[in-house]
Parts: C-alpha cells; sequence; structure tokens
C-alpha cells in the first residue's frame, strides 16, 4: 500500500505542476467568503457595542481567521471531477485497475492542499493583523483542534463522495451539489459561528453532520469551548462519520451495480 | 440599430429554444437559482435577528441590495459570461475568423452572441427581492431616486461589461486567460454586502479592480436617495471612460489577432 501511495504521489505531482497557477487561483475561494462574513458580522457587532453574545469583535476575528484555513482544508470537490468522470466514460478504464478510485482521489486532496497552504497563510496573518484577532486557544485547543479538523475534512470528503455517487444514477449531479452545499451555507458555520445562529436554527444546525466538518473545528482552534464541550461535539463528528461510511460504502456497491457507461 | 436588436433577438430566441431541449434540466437550474437567492436572503435575516441597523444599513436597505447583487450577477451570467467564454474559445482554436468575417461588429458579436436563458430568471428574482426590500422601505420613493437607481444600475452593468471585455481582449495576446475571468467570479460574491463594511483592501480592489462594489452598493444606496449629485457624476464619468478605454483596448486587440497557427 505504501508503494502504491508513493506511486500516486509522484504521478500527482506532476499533473500538478503543469497547472501552477490554476492551482492556486481556486486559494481565492477559501478565503474570500469568510472574509465577506467577518466583516458583516463586525459591523453587526459595531452596532451593539462590539460585543455579541459570547463573542467580541476579536473573537469574531479569530474564528474566520482559523476558518478560512478549516475551509481550505476541509474542502472537496470530487462530486465535480466525478460527474465529468462518469460522462466522458473516464471512469470505466479507471474501474478496470486494482484499486479502489477513492484512493487517487485521497491524494490529490491532500497534495493540493499540502502545497496551497502556502499561500493562505500569509493571507490568514493579514486577516488576523487587520481585524485584531484574539486567539484564546490553549495547547489542548491546538491537539483536539488538529484532530477535529482531521475528522471534518474526512466528513466533508466523504459527504461530498456520496454526492457525487449520485451521478451513477442521473449522470448530472450539479442541481443536487447546490443544494448541499447551500444547506452548508446555512448550516455549517459559513455565514454565523454556530453559536450566533438564532435558536432553532442552532438545534437544527447541532443535528445535522454540516456543522461538524467546518464550524466545530473552527471554534475549537480558535480556543471557544471548555474540554467537555469540545469531546462532546468531536463525539457529534464520530458519529457523523461513521454515518458516512455506512452511507458511501451503500452508495458506491449499489451504484456501482446499476453503472453501465454513457452511450452504453 | 434596428439590424442589431433583431439579430439580437435572433440570438436570444435560438439559445431559447437550444434550452428548451433540456426541459428536466431547466427545472433543476431553476430551482438551483431559488435556493441559492433564499439562502442568502435567511444569511441577511441570520445577521438582522442581531441588530436593526448594520453600518448604517437597516434591514429593507439590505434586503434592496441583496436583490440589485442577484440582478447584476443575473445579467452578468445571461449574456456577458456565456458570450466571453465562447469567444476565448473562438482564439484558441483559430475559429474567430468565422465570427470578424461576418458584416457586423465583431464586438457586437462576440459579446451578445450567446445567451444562458435561465438566468433571466436569476434576474427576475433579484428584482423580486428588490422590489420587496422597496416596499418595505420607511422612504418614500420618489422619481428622482428611482431615476438615480435605473440611472446607476444600467452604469454597473456597462462598467462590469468593460471590465470583462479588457479581460477577455486579453486573450489576443495571452491565448488562455480564463483564470483571469475566475479572479473576478471569487470577487463577485463580496459584492453581496455593501462596500463600505470591507476593510481598505478589499474595499479599493472591489470598487476599482473589480467594480462590483460599484455595480451593486451604489444601486441600492440611490434607491433610498442617499447619493448626490456628485457621485452621479463621478459613476457616470467612470463609466463613460470605462466604455471607451475598453472599446479602444478590444480594437488594439484585435490588430494582434493572428488567427491559430497563422
Amino acid at each position: 500500500m505504501i508503494r502504491i501511495y508513493r506511486a500516486l504521489l509522484t504521478n500527482q505531482i506532476q499533473i500538478m505542476s503543469q497547472y501552477r497557477a490554476q492551482m492556486f487561483l481556486y486559494v481565492l475561494f477559501s478565503f474570500i467568503r469568510p472574509i465577506i462574513f467577518l466583516a458583516a458580522w463586525l459591523a453587526v457587532a459595531d452596532s451593539q457595542g462590539g460585543q455579541l453574545g459570547a463573542f467580541s469583535r476579536s473573537d469574531l476575528a479569530a474564528y474566520y481567521v482559523v476558518m478560512i484555513f478549516v475551509t481550505h482544508l476541509t474542502t472537496s470537490w470530487d462530486m465535480y471531477e466525478f460527474e465529468y468522470e462518469i460522462r466522458q466514460g473516464a471512469l470505466s478504464p479507471k474501474l478496470l485497475r486494482p484499486l479502489h478510485p477513492l484512493h487517487y482521489s485521497i491524494v490529490a486532496n491532500v497534495l493540493w492542499k499540502g502545497f496551497t497552504s502556502v499561500a493562505v497563510i500569509p493571507v490568514a496573518v493579514i486577516v488576523a493583523i487587520t481585524f485584531e484577532a484574539r486567539f484564546t486557544t490553549d495547547a489542548w485547543h491546538v491537539a483536539l483542534g488538529s484532530v477535529s479538523l482531521l475528522l471534518g475534512a474526512a466528513l466533508q470528503f466523504l459527504f461530498g463522495w456520496v454526492f457525487a455517487l449520485v451521478a451513477f444514477w442521473t449522470t448530472r449531479v450539479h442541481a443536487f451539489v447546490t443544494l448541499y452545499q447551500r444547506a452548508g451555507f446555512i448550516f455549517a458555520g459559513q455565514i454565523a459561528p454556530l453559536a450566533l445562529l438564532p435558536g432553532p436554527l442552532q438545534a437544527i444546525a447541532y443535528g445535522l453532520p454540516f456543522g461538524y466538518m467546518l464550524g466545530v473545528p473552527a471554534d475549537i482552534l480558535r480556543g471557544g469551548p471548555d474540554l467537555a464541550t469540545a469531546l462532546l461535539l468531536m463525539g457529534g463528528q464520530v458519529v457523523w462519520l461513521a454515518v458516512a461510511v455506512v452511507l458511501y460504502r451503500a452508495v458506491w456497491s449499489a451504484g456501482l451495480r446499476q453503472y453501465s457507461a454513457v452511450g452504453a | 440599430m434596428g439590424r442589431y436588436l433583431r439579430l439580437l433577438g435572433l440570438f436570444v430566441r435560438t439559445e431559447l429554444q437550444f434550452a428548451l431541449e433540456y426541459r428536466f434540466n431547466l427545472l433543476l437550474e431553476i430551482m438551483q437559482i431559488v435556493v441559492v437567492s433564499g439562502t442568502s436572503v435567511a444569511a441577511v435575516l441570520i445577521l438582522y435577528a442581531y441588530t436593526e441597523v448594520m453600518n448604517g444599513w437597516s434591514l429593507p436597505q439590505m434586503v434592496v441590495l441583496l436583490g440589485v447583487f442577484y440582478m447584476v450577477q443575473g445579467v452578468e451570467e445571461l449574456v456577458f459570461q456565456p458570450s466571453f467564454q465562447r469567444f476565448m474559445e473562438h482564439v484558441r482554436q483559430g475559429t474567430l475568423d468565422f465570427v470578424l468575417l461576418k458584416p457586423v461588429s465583431s464586438q457586437f458579436m462576440v459579446s451578445f452572441r450567446h445567451f444562458q436563458t435561465v438566468q433571466t430568471i436569476q434576474v427576475a428574482v433579484g428584482l423580486v427581492i428588490t422590489l420587496y426590500g422597496v416596499a418595505q422601505l420607511a422612504t418614500v420613493l420618489t422619481v428622482g431616486s428611482a431615476a438615480a437607481f435605473a440611472l446607476t444600475l444600467a452604469c454597473g452593468f456597462v462598467l462590469i461589461y468593460a471590465l470583462l471585455l479588457v479581460l477577455s481582449t486579453l486573450a489576443f495576446w495571452f491565448v488562455r486567460v480564463d483564470n483571469i475571468l475566475a479572479l473576478f467570479w471569487a470577487f463577485i460574491d463580496a459584492g453581496r454586502f455593501p462596500i463600505d463594511i470591507y476593510p481598505g483592501w478589499l474595499r479599493l480592489t472591489m470598487s476599482t479592480v473589480v467594480p462590483v462594489g460599484i455595480a451593486v452598493t451604489v444601486p441600492a444606496k440611490a434607491i433610498v436617495g442617499l447619493v448626490d449629485l456628485q457621485t452621479l457624476g463621478f459613476v457616470l464619468a467612470a463609466t463613460a471612460a470605462a466604455w471607451l478605454f475598453s472599446r479602444a483596448f478590444w480594437k488594439r486587440g484585435l490588430r494582434a489577432y493572428t488567427g491559430a497557427s497563422a
């Protein structure tokens, strides 16, 4: 397995180095939205004397600075790629290889996120300085938060794949992906930290998987919750991850059975 | 002029027929537009759950702004984006020759040839949101502010058109410029809020490099009578300058075109 992964790594690096500029371009999408909503929340906080519930101006800034990283490291784009592969027939030869297509995607994800982080760090620093972010992060926040970030990335990766697999039946998945992403827009902690969502929305958010992808790791890493709450939230992540794994396996095997190449 | 309008009608008709071939897909796209704008309104409502006024913007004003944002984005995706995308493909493949040979203005042909007709729905949704916001406004709509709104909105369209034309024209020299256009997509999202809430560097980018800020914020201010004559004059002058520059730039670029492999 290690040998296979080493081969995949070299292969992906070669592919990526062909499109160096493009590679960094998509980084923009990781930080524009967090900055937009940070600016909006600060305007709201200012109208209330600088404090919103448990959040001060600099707490909001810290949350969204971390959110830039979390968005970047958890983002998933496999649904678009998979749809393309099915439509163009590129999936069929991949299926004949003795390696599950998921592995290609894992390597591509790790590499892209790793390399492009170089561009994200300076932006995050600038934003942190501009908006005077203040982190209340302890050492254990970093330790647990890193695990939580991994869980969030895995969660988003697998759910992204489940939606990608819908293409087995429908060929096009754009409409479903939009629904999925807009639910995430509201409930994942992008438009507001989960703690600032008004009453019923907050309850719904903690019941859905989206918040566990972005909002939870971001809040732990900025040093928001206490230890008990953090562990509880991470428990939620583990539960949803288990659900995602089961779901992915079920949909994959069902989809594969009824898949026939486009035009066949 | 009449000939161009007739041509425009023809283009729209053929694109509409094309879109109607895939009716289920069309339905899904309409659903996406409704979901996206609906969730955006929800996001604004969540922000306003904590305040009455945000940086001087009341909720109805912000709703108007969001409506204008979707109108601007809708028009841009209705015609500019599909047309310029196709134009860049033409340059890459050398098929622009056939466009240039046609006995009409080549700038017209590359700018208004292709339509994503479903985006009319997005423009309509934007209009509905705008009108809803206007109905909630505390101030009464005057003829003057309505006229200023229409005028600045039109300026916004021209500004964005001029920017996209300039960016696309770069294809004559660099061939692959879709990346530069992607920059534009990333920044346009910031137009959903008034530019005055952003820190200096982003505000500057959005009012000069990517004039989305002007195209969205100024009309939304105009409709509540917050735009003075001086600003109006400035926007008009900037629009005229952008139009003239983009046109000259296009002509200059056209001279650099040699056809693929020529």
